[in-house]
């Protein structure tokens, strides 16, 4: 047990350091999100006080937050692949601590685009959060699914051709249910209602996509 | 013995078109007297078959996954294709249904969404399978983002549309209540129907496994059985 937690650890400081020495993902990442951005609020203008705005701007959002996803998350495998270490991967590590490895690596990317984007959303739309809590936890929660199941996708997009189109074509229809469930409780959030039963249905989807991806990785990974 | 299956659902199918459009009367309350409603029995077993064909996918990609051979991947990209097909049907005409009933094509029901994000799954599931080149690795990854599609299906399908506020679809056909609500002869339609097209579905199927794995041998040079 302790050295498969070694082995993730080891993985994901690994994938930290490499990004460190190029900077690929957050700077690629970290642009692409402040662009999208900027264009979306700018076409919007600061439309936080109209009566539309507690129904589009979620939504906004969380679209803005899954293209992000898209633009960077495939480098997961993808690089592995491209540098010829994925053999390499596959003799050494554990599969299912490969995949945690990865996913830690990958939540650490999402959180920090939520950080950079989401602040600076409600600041240029000018809308006002009711119960920020609750906005915090939907990030986390929502932000969890997002990682995990493009992390597995990811596995699948590396190993195919036109990668980076295959990955937000195969990563979207998987990912509609949690943006759903997610655009809902934004909603509630930015309201000030209580959580209604889309938080349950979201943490369920998140267990499932976690058992499903746990399972189907080592299938996934291994030829 | 096929033969006489096929000729047998040729007949079945054939007195269901008769009994929709001839012998089930008309539901109260359509336009047109009620006549428009018959296009209820080929949309609600083309939407049957959708599923059924999706879920034979997810279970032969399973399988495949565990067994690693070639046939039950042929099976699961034979259902896909299938599937869309059917699912397509539905969509199409459930669309032509609303624009009478409801006044526009499409109104993002919750069901239309649904069924509009499943095609897109499998959609991306040949797209997937178009992608990769060697064999052994389409199957693998296919089948996996198939079973993926399970694991996905039940919040499309029943968890996200209660999220909707409304759907101008009728409840299902057993309500909570555990009655059913309907005319005995148009009920007698529409389960004959879903029987008919689902045994429909699995003779395509048969025959699509059987053309993959011709086109299978011969690729090979007609050396040997893949399966």
């Amino acid at each position: 047990m302790s050295t498969w937690i070694a082995e993730a650890a080891a993985i994901f400081a690994k994938d930290w350091r490499s990004e460190l020495r190029t900077r690929f993902a957050l700077n690629t990442l970290g642009l692409f999100a402040l662009t999208t951005l900027v264009v979306v609020s700018f076409a919007l203008g600061p439309i936080g006080a109209s009566p539309l705005a507690p129904a589009v701007l979620p939504a906004v959002l969380w679209i803005i937050l899954l293209f992000a996803a898209t633009a960077g998350l495939p480098r997961l495998f993808v690089a592995e692949e491209e540098t010829h270490t994925a053999t390499a991967l596959r003799l050494t590590a554990t599969p299912s601590a490969l995949f945690c490895g990865k996913l830690a690596f990958g939540l650490t990317l999402i959180a920090a685009i939520e950080l950079l984007t989401t602040p600076l959303f409600l600041i240029l739309v000018q809308l006002r959060v009711d119960s920020p809590g609750l906005l915090v936890a939907t990030l986390a929660i929502g932000g969890y699914g997002l990682a995990t199941a493009s992390t597995l996708v990811a596995t699948m997009v590396a190993q195919a051709r036109g990668k980076a189109t295959l990955f937000a074509v195969l990563l979207f229809p998987v990912l509609v249910p949690l943006l759903i469930m997610a655009v809902a409780l934004t909603r509630q959030a930015v309201a000030g209602e209580a959580a209604g039963v889309a938080l349950t249905e979201l943490l369920l989807y998140d267990a499932s996509v976690t058992v499903a991806s746990l399972m189907l990785f080592p299938a996934m990974w291994n030829p | 013995m096929k033969t006489l299956a096929a000729w047998i659902l040729y007949l079945w199918i054939a007195l269901v078109i008769v009994g929709g459009l001839a012998w089930a009367p008309p539901l109260k309350g359509f336009v047109a007297g009620g006549e428009s409603s018959r296009i209820v029995f080929f949309h609600v077993p083309m939407a049957w078959t959708a599923f059924v064909a999706f879920i034979t996918a997810g279970v032969a990609s399973a399988v495949y996954l565990r067994t690693r051979r070639p046939r039950h991947d042929r099976t699961a990209e034979a259902a896909v294709q299938l599937g869309l097909l059917f699912g397509a049907l539905a969509t199409l005409t459930g669309s032509i249904w609303a624009r009478l009933e409801w006044g526009t094509y499409w109104n993002w029901d919750p069901r239309q969404g649904s069924i509009v994000l499943a095609l897109l799954f499998y959609a991306a599931y040949l797209a997937l399978r178009s992608a990769v080149e060697d064999h052994e690795t389409r199957r693998r990854l296919a089948a996996g983002y198939a079973v993926l599609g399970l694991v996905v299906a039940p919040f499309l399908f029943f968890i996200a549309p209660r999220l909707a506020s409304f759907s101008l679809h009728p409840e299902p056909v057993i309500n909570q209540r555990g009655e059913v609500d309907m005319d005995p002869a148009i009920l007698v339609v529409l389960l004959a129907g879903s029987l008919g097209f689902t045994a429909l579905f699995y003779w395509l199927l048969d025959l699509q496994r059987r053309i993959a794995a011709r086109l299978g041998r011969e690729a090979l040079g007609g050396a040997g059985s893949e399966a």
